[in-house]
């Protein structure tokens, strides 16, 4: 049973910011835009939180009150960042494939340059604990109190707070319904009156506040608060693009895909506890390769009947009707 | 002074390289059908953009009850009452016809949207003006037919009082013309303004009070519709008069060349069968027609005998051998060409030099290449020869970009390059869409001497003037059966649309059975 | 009065061929491209040290110059996997993967070299091959996935790409004749799996960067003379209208990926065999569990390179320039890492520089469509009237 307590404890915030950022890529997608430049905005946005994490650290603040004004920086950065994929791809007509591929290339560099010349450092290393180790009261509660609030990080609460409002906009919402239509169909929102650029925009800037958010709770649940400019965030930008498509860019189905993959992973790092595992004496690298293997064929039997927005990825031209 | 409720005066639009609109002015009175003639790319559709806020003039003003307005975008439009049912229509498939409907203005209380509210006006809009739809259907589940429903009743849920109908019979049965034309004339009697565009003159005739005729974007004039003829129209239309016949002798017909057996093709949007159970035959000599309204089989008909598509039953031979499951390249080998359904989709790589489409079919054959290295020479060489022989113009001969080139020169191309190619069977899929007249002749007269060569001919048609005029035998098809076999000779237009609605399908099966 | 149009006719297409031929737009694309990263890093590193900027700049624009050599022989791999790149480009596929066909590529020259006992005249050209056959083995998988399971290659590239970085470190670390524990890196390579020097003072350059010239020559002699090359175009450009003509289309995708992956593999192998200054050294790699960067610097040569194998001859080599010069400019405190920035923007930039050049483009062509459309209808008019 502790196993499966430690398991279910250490997966639920790498699934935070899996699910986070998948949903950043849905609201990207279902507008129209690809955004594979979610890597490259998680890191950025890890970064400056870290940055102010490290400025502040001193101050005195209570952990868990500077992990909220670190997610608040988190999102601003990441949106910032987005605004280069939205004035490429939608402005410019871009390439969004490329251009995505251009700012994740962008961030590690930069953090490296920045870093190696100000901290002497391949990254920003932060000594606060935002470790949570029960919560009182809930974590008295039996087994779920165990599972939820038990060596936990409050990312985990939020991220599902995130998850409802974000369900709530994308379904109830005409902000939603006009996103949804401008990547299905811009044609048809644009003759109802709907600027498309606007919303494209809009999908766009929530990709980069979720994913700069959910690049933080990663540098957080994953990395102890650090961030390195070498390891990034270890392709979980990218993994999280396949629990999008894993999840047909609705939310209920991305917050199954963010589990399971989150499982995989917390499992591949656990081996050494899990007596079962580590007595079949298999390298430990092959367990580190289950995620994406497992994203493989988890989007071969799924890719066959995709139900992609029909106008992701195609710059929106009004002429072309 | 009269009351126009819509005046667009001296209206200019252009786009780099054409004017679409030149000088154009159009009045609109209260409770007035006004019909909008002309040929494709005579600039109705652009006019109307304008009027819609889709684009801007250049030059000319827009009035509404006689005073300027400034229409920037759709919303502009829409706050002065303006709405339009696009000839493409405008409907996000995976949304119910519900939220289509209100996509744009919703109601909502912050921002949250109130489903209920809209439901309720939805539907009472669809009861008085028999309408009839289901606000939680999904638009990719209904006929074409009940999309256009769900395109009007966005304008009436937006209490619009000038309607603009974009080609809105192109896609429907004649019996669903029939009731569109009474929704029509109701929406008038109410009242409200309509702009019907349309190249068809019997609609013209028989529903609008005055018509407005353009001509490769200029303005020809406005006439009251009960002071004139088809034939006058139809001379302000295309500025000569028309011969509707198409100069042919009786065919030869001779071996089969074709022979389709019970061939079903599934669906790639539903779940029933998109062709079922068909069978016929294409002799040498012989153009046979199949006609229909669009989106009854007739595509995957096509992909299934060209092989772009897999049937799940039955058989196609050409010339005796059977072709169900062989490769396109295959068939091309075969003998058969394919003129195909679009285009710029199919039919020409757009990037590639004229040249380099023109050997599209043949590139791999030992004229054209040496041990994989294509011979550039004989390419050209034979390219030359082609726009020599088929009249292909373009800007720099062989060397223009397909895409720079003109829509008809284009088809020529592909005309072309099917025809001279070494074929027994040409499928020719709606050739002449969207070319102009005297194209359109230029197409009807290749196929027929094709067809004198002894080559068997399928055509694929929409239009009913092409479906009486050019083919030795017309196959309907209804919902992906054959459901008649018709002379064009001894048929008559009113006919072939009872054929092509269903309405006349069950006789068909009995006399078949019967017989 | 015919002869007159005539001749009027001919030197505007000349203007015209001139302004419309790929190579104009593309060159000066890439040059936009390149002008506006270099902007770009002089911001950057006036933001981070000021007194020093210009010298970091001067040195990332000219130092290559002084370091001929290793320009070249750093511009073996990327030059390999821009090919690569901008050869998939060419069939509309997005080879993202280069990077871990690349480091299979090194892993299978690796092995062969440790691993084979060959006389000292083969042994080399044989790792190279293994290197090749390396990278192709990556790259099927993603042709594979998208011809038969309708899965975009970028995700599986990218899926591959830390697969194979994984399995690649376990298996190098696993290995006690191929890796060095306490120096956490490959051992030097046998002197008869080194490819062969080219003799240049102060420099490892070697008979790599020839065979990379003569691939990328050869690859343009496929592309733009053969069928293969015709039908991989028309795919590219159009793959319904290749499907119309009969082109086999999965076939063709698995090949098109089949080859990237041995053109990455070769970098690698490149990579791996090259001979170090040190005599008796060879090049190294360290199993540090990070994607290998050349194979997306690949992605940049082929972007400035237009995907054109001669341009991605000439684009490789500048992109080695300024690695070197960024090198360089460590001298006045920048770290070498501001050129991958410089990189990154410049693919930024190259991905929509396109798009400014036909818009500027389209305006001036208009300008002369207006007047030649006029033209042709009052030919046609004098045609009529005879």
């Amino acid at each position: 049973m502790n196993t499966i307590y430690y398991l279910i404890q250490n997966m639920l915030p790498v699934a935070i910011s899996l699910l986070l950022v998948a949903l950043g890529g849905m609201f990207s997608e279902t507008g129209g835009i690809i955004n594979i430049a979610l890597e490259g905005i998680m890191l950025f946005g890890a970064y400056f939180a870290a940055l102010f994490v490290y400025f502040v650290q001193d101050s005195g603040l209570n952990p868990q009150t500077i992990l909220l004004l670190g997610m608040v920086v988190a999102a601003i950065a990441g949106l910032v960042y987005s605004l280069l994929l939205a004035f490429a791809a939608i402005n410019m007509k871009a390439d969004q494939v490329i251009t995505g591929t251009s700012l994740n290339m962008m961030i590690p560099a930069a953090i490296l340059l920045f870093s190696k010349m100000f901290f002497f450092s391949d990254g920003i290393t932060t000594k606060i604990n935002f470790y949570i180790r029960k919560v009182p009261i809930l974590g008295d509660i039996p087994v779920i109190g165990n599972m939820f609030f038990q060596r936990t990080y409050l990312t985990v609460v939020i991220g599902f707070a995130i998850l409802i409002i974000v369900t709530l906009v994308f379904y109830k919402t005409k902000f939603g319904l006009r996103l949804r239509a401008c990547g299905e169909h811009p044609h048809a929102a644009d003759s109802v009156g709907i600027n498309v650029q606007r919303m494209r925009y809009a999908g766009t800037m929530i990709s980069g506040v979720l994913g700069g958010i959910g690049g933080f709770f990663y540098s957080v649940g994953i990395m102890d608060g650090n961030v390195n400019g070498h390891t990034g965030v270890a392709g979980f930008g990218f993994l999280a693009l396949a629990v999008m498509i894993f999840g047909q860019w609705r939310p209920g189905r991305i917050l199954l895909g963010a589990l399971f993959f989150a499982f995989l992973r917390t499992l591949a790092y656990s081996v050494s506890l899990i007596p079962f595992l580590y007595n079949l004496g298999i390298n430990q690298t092959y367990y580190r390769m289950m995620p994406y293997l497992a994203t493989m064929v988890v989007l071969a039997f799924t890719s066959k009947k995709s139900r992609a927005p029909k106008a992701e990825g195609i710059p929106y031209d009004k002429s072309s009707r | 002074m009269e009351n126009y409720v819509i005046e667009m005066l001296n209206i200019t639009k252009e786009f780099p390289g054409i004017i679409a609109n030149d000088n154009i002015t159009l009045k609109l009175r209260r409770g007035e059908i006004h019909a909008l003639l002309g040929e494709n790319g005579a600039g109705k559709s652009t006019l109307m953009s304008v009027l819609f806020g889709m684009y801007r003039p250049e030059k000319g003003e827009i009035r509404k009850n006689g005073e300027v307005v400034n229409i920037g975008n759709p919303n502009d439009a829409n706050d002065l009452g303006i709405g339009m049912v696009h000839q493409h229509f405008q409907l996000v498939e995976i949304f119910t016809i519900l939220e289509n409907i209100i996509l744009g203005v919703e109601p909502n209380k912050y921002g949250f949207i109130e489903k209920q509210e809209a439901r309720k006006k939805v539907i009472e809009l669809s009861e008085k003006y028999g309408l009839k739809v289901d606000p939680d259907a999904y638009i990719e589940d209904i006929t074409v037919g009940m999309q256009q429903r769900v395109e009007i009743l966005k304008m009436l849920y937006r209490e619009n009082e000038i309607l603009i109908f974009d080609e809105p019979t192109a896609v429907l049965t004649p019996q669903e013309i029939k009731e569109l034309l009474q929704i029509m004339r109701g929406f008038a009697n109410e009242g409200k303004s309509i702009l019907f565009i349309t190249h068809k003159l019997n609609e013209i005739m028989e529903v609008a009070d005055r018509c407005t005729v353009l001509r490769k974007g200029k303005y020809i004039g406005t006439v009251d519709v009960k002071d004139t003829t088809k034939e006058e129209l139809s001379k302000m239309m295309v500025g000569r008069d028309i011969s509707f016949h198409v100069q042919k002798d009786e065919g030869k017909s001779g071996d089969v060349i074709l022979s389709v057996k019970n061939l079903t093709v599934p669906s790639k949007t539903h779940k029933n069968n998109a062709v079922r159970n068909v069978s016929f035959d294409i002799r040498a000599g012989e153009i046979v027609c199949l006609a229909g309204i669009d989106g009854n089989g007739q595509t995957e008909m096509v992909n299934a005998i060209t092989g772009l598509e897999r049937s799940s039953f039955g058989t196609i031979c050409l010339k005796g051998e059977d072709i169900t499951r062989a490769p396109i390249r295959k068939r091309s080998m075969e003998g058969m060409s394919h003129i195909p359904e679009d285009r710029h989709k199919h039919g020409l790589v757009l990037n590639y030099k004229l040249e380099e489409n023109l050997v599209l079919q043949r590139y791999w054959q030992p004229e054209f290449q040496n041990k994989g290295f294509i011979k550039f020479k004989k390419v050209r060489e034979y390219a030359e020869s082609l726009i020599d022989k088929f009249d292909i113009r373009s800007g720099q001969g062989p060397l223009t970009p397909a895409r720079s080139m003109s829509g008809g020169n284009q088809q020529k191309a592909i005309i072309a390059r099917e025809i001279d190619k070494e074929h027994e069977l040409l499928v020719a899929v709606q050739p002449t869409r969207g070319l102009d007249v005297g194209a359109i002749e230029y197409v009807h007269k290749q196929l027929v001497e094709s067809r004198d060569s002894g080559k068997a001919v399928f055509l694929v048609s929409l239009e009913l003037d092409e479906v009486i005029n050019v083919p030795d035998r017309i196959l309907v098809i209804y919902e992906g059966e054959i459901v008649g076999e018709l002379d064009p000779k001894k048929t008559t237009p009113e006919e072939l649309g009872l054929y092509m609605s269903g309405a006349k399908r069950d006789m068909i099966k009995e006399i078949n059975d019967a017989g | 009065m015919q002869d007159n149009n005539g001749i009027d006719k001919k030197n505007r297409f000349n203007f015209k061929s001139i302004t419309k031929s790929g190579g104009f737009t593309s060159l000066s694309s890439a040059l936009m491209a390149i002008f506006l990263g270099l902007v770009f890093g002089f911001f950057v590193m006036l933001f981070a040290s000021p007194p020093n900027a210009l010298a970091g700049l001067r040195y990332i624009i000219f130092g290559g110059f002084n370091r001929i050599g290793n320009v070249f022989y750093f511009a073996t791999p990327i030059l390999m996997t821009g090919l690569s790149v901008g050869f998939a480009f060419k069939m509309g596929l997005f080879n993202i993967g280069a990077s871990g066909q690349y480091t299979m590529g090194l892993f299978f020259a690796l092995y062969a070299g440790f691993m084979w006992d060959l006389p000292p005249g083969i042994h080399w050209f044989a790792a190279i091959l293994a290197g090749m056959v390396g990278g192709m083995l990556w790259g099927i998988i993603p042709g594979l996935f998208k011809a038969f399971l309708n899965v975009n290659e970028v995700i599986t590239s990218i899926m591959f790409n830390y697969i194979g970085m994984y399995l690649v470190d376990m298996m190098i670390q696993g290995s006690s004749i191929m890796y060095t524990a306490d120096k956490t890196r490959t051992k030097y390579l046998p002197q008869s799996a080194q490819i062969p020097s080219l003799g240049i003072p102060n420099s490892n350059v070697n008979l790599g960067i020839i065979f990379a010239i003569i691939i990328g020559i050869f690859l343009y002699i496929v592309l733009e003379k053969t069928i293969f090359g015709y039908e991989l175009k028309a795919t590219g450009y159009n793959k319904h209208a290749a499907e119309y003509a009969g082109m086999k289309g999965k076939t063709n995708i698995i090949l098109t990926m089949l080859i990237a992956g041995g053109l990455s593999g070769l970098g690698g192998a490149f990579f791996m065999l090259s001979p170090s200054g040190i005599v008796g050294s060879s090049m190294t790699y360290e199993p540090i569990n990070i994607i290998a960067a050349n194979g997306f610097t690949g992605i940049a040569v082929a972007l400035l390179g237009s995907s054109h194998p001669i341009g991605t001859i000439f684009s490789a080599v500048f992109i080695s320039h300024i690695q070197r010069g960024g090198t360089l400019a460590s001298l006045v405190g920048y770290k070498p890492e501001i050129i991958d920035l410089v990189i990154a923007v410049i693919i930024y930039f190259s991905a929509f520089a396109m798009i400014m050049n036909t818009a500027l483009g389209k305006i001036v062509e208009s300008r002369l469509g207006e007047k030649e459309a006029k033209e042709i209808e009052i030919n046609d008019d004098v045609k009529e009237a005879e």
